[in-house]
């Protein structure tokens, strides 16, 4: 009961905090709702049998994502700012898109068939210790390459903030 | 919960996401959308990794390495965003189109 309670909890929280991501004229309101959907995802990990992920997700989303973004609107001065009137033509198409891809998706996922089997989340497969290994056995040349990209992105993120000297 | 609902929601996530990436006019606002969509697509992997395939490290693996990327894909947006606000004073994506053909 309390189990199911807690799912339709963070199964609101996911969708509110997407509309108010997507829908908040004001961009700390938006950066906000972004915290809140992933959140909300979060929980729905946990409710998916993987607490290490759903903290993961909290760690570096939550905790270093959101707060970089917001960071960049301090920089930016994008809070000071009006934010400009929306172009009325954008939206609309943008809703037209979006809905568009909603209705078209939600067709082929009503006809699809999966094949599903019960992997009880309580089976040793699913500990921190199978995560580990798989990364480092099986994955292990994804594992690489992500850190490759992650060192890559962060000496070319400094190199493009980076403040030019005036050269006199 | 079954393995469509939670490919529904995820689906409503993304369309949200996608919406929000098409209409903002701040680039912060864009990257706010694709994150929306990112985060979509982990939970869509998630769903996957609980109910159709045998290993269930599969899922948890892209999910971790989605994150990662996410985080690279963030910190080279965010200086893109702060170089341009310095050279032009305006991150309205409606006022850089010197690239159009």
């Amino acid at each position: 009961m309390t189990e199911q309670l807690a799912l339709y909890l963070f199964v609101v929280l996911a969708l509110a905090g997407g509309v108010m991501a997507a829908g908040m004229r004001h961009i700390l309101n938006a950066i906000i709702g972004l915290a809140i959907s992933l959140l909300g995802v979060a929980g729905l990990f946990l409710h998916l049998g993987s607490p290490f992920v759903a903290g993961m997700q909290i760690l570096i989303y939550i905790g270093g994502i959101v707060v970089a973004i917001v960071f960049a609107m301090m920089l930016s001065l994008a809070m000071t700012m009006r934010p400009p009137p929306a172009n009325r033509l954008k939206v609309w198409f943008a809703g037209l898109c979006a809905t568009l891809f909603l209705v078209s998706v939600s067709l082929v996922l009503s006809t699809a068939q999966f094949h599903v089997v019960e992997t009880p989340p309580a089976a040793p497969s699913w500990a921190i210790e199978h995560i580990g290994h798989a990364l480092l056995t099986h994955y292990n040349l994804v594992f690489e390459a992500l850190s490759v990209v992650l060192l890559l992105a962060i000496i070319g993120a400094i190199l493009i903030a980076r403040q030019e000297k005036p050269t006199t | 919960m079954t393995l469509q609902t939670y490919l529904l929601l995820g689906l409503i996530l993304f369309s949200l996401g996608l919406y929000c990436v098409l209409s903002r006019r701040n680039l912060i606002g864009v990257l706010i959308g694709v994150e929306l969509m990112m985060n979509a697509a982990s939970l869509n992997f998630m769903a996957f990794n609980r109910y159709s395939v045998n290993d269930p490290a599969t899922g948890q693996v892209v999910v971790l390495i989605i994150i990662g990327l996410a985080a690279a894909e963030v910190a080279i947006f965010l200086s893109i965003i702060l170089n341009l606000y310095r050279n032009r004073r305006a991150i309205d994506v409606e006022e850089l189109r010197e690239l159009r053909g």
